[in-house]
């Protein structure tokens, strides 16, 4: 048994989850994200990663960003160091993809506003 | 250069936002004051995700949940003033009479109903008995916040943070994705006073240590922080001599509560409840004929999505707002188990309203209820309830007669 | 018996062997060895009252407890001073150098101020109530510290309305929990002393201050009490000095000095030696250790601690004036030596509540302690029942420099012929020092000889405090200036017009905690956690350095460690 928090929603359920042979048990949660939750963290868990990169525009020198959606937790260093080298040049709106996150894991990192704002 | 418009909403952030666009929408005119450069309000900074989950179903960055509301806003024709401070509101024959500095002088704006959407601050160093030095290093989670998101600067190397809420957990996470070390997350209480999730995905991801019972007494070091005391809390949170000890660390950040900032509302002497700290406030955040007040400038929200709720009742209600006689209200009183319930008041007849309310210490499975006299109105279970968590009933009062001066009872049971 | 003997008698039977007095040539030595400070203090104290000679006490005592902190000082090392031969060298650059190097200004002399921080008004002169006493204290009328606070009460309307320094006489209550007929004896004695009075019964006491404490049943008024900004009258004192002439350099401390012939020829300081005509110590907790170096140390320090609390302006409504509360027995951490402070209604709108005092080792140490706040609030709830702890948006402690003979020594050198010290200073410093200032700058002048300066203006343009106009003043202001119409910090309602005046003075500021003094941004409810940052902007764009170069005060207060991201 592994105790966890599931963190799909606010609520924030307590969790039991175990996986025996593929299989999984879980108790504690109150909807089905909370399987969906605890077969990821027991496997695989993962994160969105939120953070900013840097702009070529003084008034607005950093560009909040998100991961499109969740990408490995254990990728996440990684992530911030692709970010660490990006400078967002162009005009974006929100939801824009800003760099693809190959070769680290699958996905994208968008846009968390519009740029310029 | 004088203004006159239907609705004055006094602050552009998720609750002033939300206030402006439903006015709108209700055909009033609407003018949206925003002291800051840009809309958005706190949102701005807040880059972590999480927002949005109960409105859209998605979780989303915080700004990118202020662009919703902005490209809604793109819709409307909305007059916004940024950059704008309210330095006075008083009555006056067509309403209100706001006294306003722009950049480009000074201003007037003549509304008849106004919308205070104005937010909270934090609470400081200095209000929590941190006592030792005063040196550089010290600073609120918000303003910490603020430095790494917005202006891109570290506030520190090698951080310890007080206070368990949420902004001190994401800021602990944030800190350390951009390669500050976190000492450790001090609480004085005995749970932590964020959400369940941001200890599992802000602390428990990176390895971080929550002290629970524990709280920050002295800072030492001079010009910089060079490490801070820390003792254990005895039940009444006081620092219990023989515990302390010194933990190295570069920066104090302090994320240890938010207080509603209502200092202009208080300017027009409107009743503040001592418990939320904010205004006492009918279902429509009505604080008295032609003012209204939503959003954490009521109380303390923790999710955005009721922030943004509140906002769009109060700007509907303010579009829609005419002077009556006599409005006649019932009470809503915190009872049994409740640290506080809003509304305060329930302007009658009432139909359909939203009821938020803290519990006064933590619970395990129990039953809220409300009622008036012995007519119970609404009842929900819970499998837990703990005071850092708002939780929300919709109150049907439709079928309810009630009259002035009735006192309806939030309580709850364990079971 | 005489004078030394009956003192050494006295420190006998009090301290047993631990101490003794050994006559110098004008004042008194005492020594001996202890680890207990209070000790020292008290045998000060006591050899003070009992010596009759020209000089103080001297503490020479081998202090073997903890030891003090070295005297913090600036890191710079330069020439920039080398070779400096001012008429007048003022050391230390709190409210008396300040007011001293501005009243040498209407003298034709060239006058340099050195200050070790990186502004003035860093230790006593902003770390204290900002009272202007009425001088209530009667119990030796041969003190300085009575002469001076009457001169310099007198001077304070005049002196504030030419710094353009924010004043309030607004007058003080002193409370008392029994009627008392003795006032009216008081009343008599005060009077005679040219000092207004005025007596209420309870119920008029009440109808003037509602929240006073049921437990005070009287009480008398004195008009003559006012209230000042500390640091500002400062400040106004060393900008009026520079735009009339007088240099005044921060960073800088003296280290030492040459000594030939009871005529200081040399003063070293970390940017060079400098030979000045007349040295003049207002270093106020160090000025013994100046007096040390010109070898004119004839009194001691005994640095004393005093906390302040200030409450948000909100709750200013509970006393309408200042008010503090006699009789009621000696709190803990009072001490006989405090006047047992008040709640004082300060300039800005502001209750502060404070000081009590400690006696302490370490001269700088302005850590607040929760025994101190406990005290001060355990004091001043006496006065009222409607103040609470959590009514406190900040606090802070100072240190006064008390001497054995606990009286200000304002006096040309005893030993050393080219020195003034204006030291000693603890309440009522501030209301003395304009007097003070006028009596030291008239015997420089007189030792060198000065004329008059002709060209010497009195009058100094403050700040402008642009929400404290009218609509039509704030609009033109904001018309040719639209940085007035930015507000950067909301709860004091500072724009960054303000803050880029405030950076734009005779006197250089460029730090947060300088804006701060300057002009209050962040010192309001929020205490600075929404302007600051931006704020630490404004100073990189008028300064032209990176974020993280922004202090919070001094060096070595960077309030940012660099750029987030810095791998890329």
């Amino acid at each position: 048994m592994t105790n966890l928090i599931c963190i799909t929603c606010p609520i924030g359920c307590a969790l039991q989850a175990e996986l025996v042979d593929g299989k999984l048990s879980v108790t504690g949660h109150s909807c089905p994200r909370g399987e969906d939750f605890a077969r990821a963290e027991l496997t695989n868990p993962m994160r969105t990663l939120c953070s900013n990169v840097r702009t070529n525009n003084p008034a607005c020198p950093l560009l909040p960003v998100r991961t499109q959606g969740e990408i490995p937790k254990a990728a996440m260093m990684d992530v911030m160091r692709l970010l660490a080298g990006v400078t967002v040049t162009q005009p974006l709106q929100c939801g824009d993809v800003i760099t693809s996150l190959e070769p680290i894991c699958d996905g994208n990192v968008i846009a968390t506003c519009d740029f310029p704002f | 250069m004088s203004i006159q418009t239907n609705v004055a909403v006094i602050g552009g952030g998720p609750a002033g936002l939300a206030a402006a666009i439903a006015a709108a929408k209700q055909g009033a005119q609407v003018l949206l004051i925003e002291r800051e450069a840009r809309l958005g309000g706190i949102l701005k900074q807040c880059v972590h995700d999480g927002f949005g989950v109960l409105r859209f179903g998605e979780k989303l960055a915080g700004p990118e949940y202020a662009q919703r509301f902005l490209n809604e806003l793109r819709q409307t024709n909305i007059q916004i003033l940024t950059q704008t401070f309210v330095d006075k509101i008083k009555p006056h024959p067509l309403g209100w009479k706001i006294n306003l500095v722009t950049a480009q002088g000074m201003r007037q704006a003549f509304a008849k109903a106004v919308v205070f959407a104005t937010g909270c601050r934090e609470r400081t160093a200095r209000q929590i008995g941190i006592h030792g030095t005063r040196p550089a290093g010290v600073l609120t989670a918000g303003s910490a916040q603020f430095f790494t998101n917005i202006l891109g600067q570290l506030p520190g190397r090698r951080c310890v943070i007080l206070g368990s809420g949420d902004i001190g957990m994401i800021m602990a996470r944030r800190l350390t994705l951009e390669g500050a070390q976190v000492q450790g997350v001090y609480e004085a209480r005995g749970t932590p006073s964020g959400l369940p999730r941001n200890v599992a995905q802000c602390l428990h991801d990176f390895n971080i240590p929550l002290h629970l019972r524990k709280t920050v007494t002295r800072c030492f070091g001079y010009p910089r922080l060079e490490a801070v005391e820390i003792a254990s809390v005895d039940e009444h949170m006081q620092p219990i001599a023989g515990t302390e000890e010194r933990v190295d660390c570069d920066a104090l950040i302090l994320s240890v509560g938010l207080i509603p900032e209502n200092e202009l509302l208080e300017t027009l002497r409107v009743p503040i409840d001592p418990v939320t700290r904010g205004p006492v406030c009918d279902q429509y955040g009505m604080v008295e004929p032609g003012l209204f007040c939503c959003g954490n400038a009521a109380h303390v929200n923790d999710l955005v999505d009721y922030v943004s709720e509140s906002g769009e009742i109060a700007g509907a209600a303010a579009a829609s707002y005419t002077e009556q006689p006599e409005q006649q209200h019932a009470q809503i009183t915190a009872g049994q188990g409740i640290m506080y319930a809003v509304p305060q008041r329930i302007a009658l007849p009432a139909q359909e309203i939203p009821l938020y309310f803290r519990v006064k210490e933590e619970l395990g499975k129990s039953r809220v209820v409300i009622r008036v006299g012995e007519t119970v109105l609404a009842k929900k279970t819970y499998l837990a309830l703990r005071p850092p968590e708002m939780e929300r009933i919709m109150l049907d009062l439709s079928q309810t007669t009630l009259q002035e001066g009735d006192e309806i009872t939030v309580e709850v049971q364990p079971l | 018996m005489d004078n030394i003997t009956r003192i050494n008698r006295s420190l006998l039977k009090q301290f047993g062997g631990r101490f003794c007095a050994i006559p110098q040539q004008k004042h008194l030595s005492l020594q001996g060895e202890s680890d207990d400070w209070h000790a020292i203090v008290q045998a000060g104290r006591l050899a003070a009252t009992l010596f009759k000679g020209e000089g103080g006490v001297v503490n020479d005592v081998r202090y073997t407890g903890a030891p003090a902190a070295p005297t913090r000082l600036p890191s710079v090392q330069d020439d920039t001073l080398a070779g400096q031969a001012p008429d007048v060298l003022v050391i230390g650059g709190g409210v008396i150098g300040c007011a001293i190097a501005r009243e040498l200004a209407r003298y034709q002399l060239d006058v340099m101020l050195l200050e070790k921080e990186c502004d003035v008004a860093m230790h006593a002169s902003s770390r204290n109530d900002g009272m202007i006493h009425p001088g209530l204290d009667l119990k030796d009328k041969r003190t300085q510290k009575h002469h001076y606070n009457h001169r310099g009460n007198a001077m304070f309307k005049e002196l504030c309305a030419d710094l353009q320094v924010p004043f309030k006489r607004s007058g003080q209550y002193l409370c008392f929990p029994q009627p008392r007929w003795l006032l009216w004896v008081g009343k008599l004695r005060w009077g005679r002393h040219g000092i207004r009075s005025k007596f209420y019964n309870q119920k008029q006491l009440r109808r003037r201050l509602p929240h006073i404490h049921p437990a005070l049943k009287c009480g008398m008024f004195f008009p003559a009490a006012g209230a000042v900004c500390p640091y500002s009258l400062t400040i106004a004192y060393a900008e009026n000095a520079i735009e009339n002439g007088a240099r005044v350099f921060l960073n800088t401390a003296v280290l030492d000095m040459e000594v030939h012939e009871s005529k200081i020829t040399a003063v070293h300081t970390n940017r060079g030696t400098l030979r000045p005509k007349l040295v003049i110590n207002a270093a106020g907790v160090f000025c013994e250790d100046i007096a040390a170096f010109a070898q004119d140390r004839f009194f001691s320090i005994h640095p004393r601690r005093g906390t302040n609390i200030i409450l948000d302006t909100k709750f200013s409504k509970f006393m309408s004036r200042s008010a503090s509360t006699l009789g009621t027995g000696g709190a803990e951490g009072y001490g006989k030596h405090t006047k047992g402070g008040g709640v004082i209604h300060t300039v800005h709108g502001n209750l502060l509540l404070g000081p009590n005092a400690v006696e302490v080792t370490d001269k700088e140490d302005f850590a607040t302690h929760a025994q101190d706040l406990r005290t001060v609030f355990g004091h001043q709830a006496k006065t009222s029942e409607a103040l609470s702890s959590a009514q406190g948006i900040a606090y802070f402690s100072g240190t006064r420099a008390a001497t054995f003979e606990e009286d200000f020594v304002v006096r040309r050198g005893l030993y050393t012929q080219n020195i003034i010290h204006a030291a000693g200073m603890q309440s009522p410093g501030l209301t003395a020092a304009p007097a003070v200032a006028v009596d030291v700058a008239q015997w420089a002048a007189d030792m060198l000889q000065a004329q008059p300066n002709e060209d010497f203006n009195p009058q100094r343009q403050g700040i402008v405090d642009a929400a404290s106009l009218n609509n039509i003043a704030r609009n033109t202001l904001i018309r040719q200036t639209p940085d007035y119409g930015i507000i950067l910090c909301r709860c004091e309602q500072v724009s960054k017009g303000e803050i880029l005046a405030a950076m734009r003075r005779p006197l250089p500021c460029d730090s947060i905690d300088g804006i701060k003094r300057r002009v209050r941004a962040g010192m309001g409810r929020c205490q600075g956690g929404f302007c600051c940052p931006l704020i630490t902007q404004v100073i990189a764009d008028e300064l032209g350095i990176s974020l993280d170069q922004v202090r919070k005060a001094g060096e070595g207060s960077e309030l940012l460690c660099g750029e987030i991201k810095p791998d890329a």
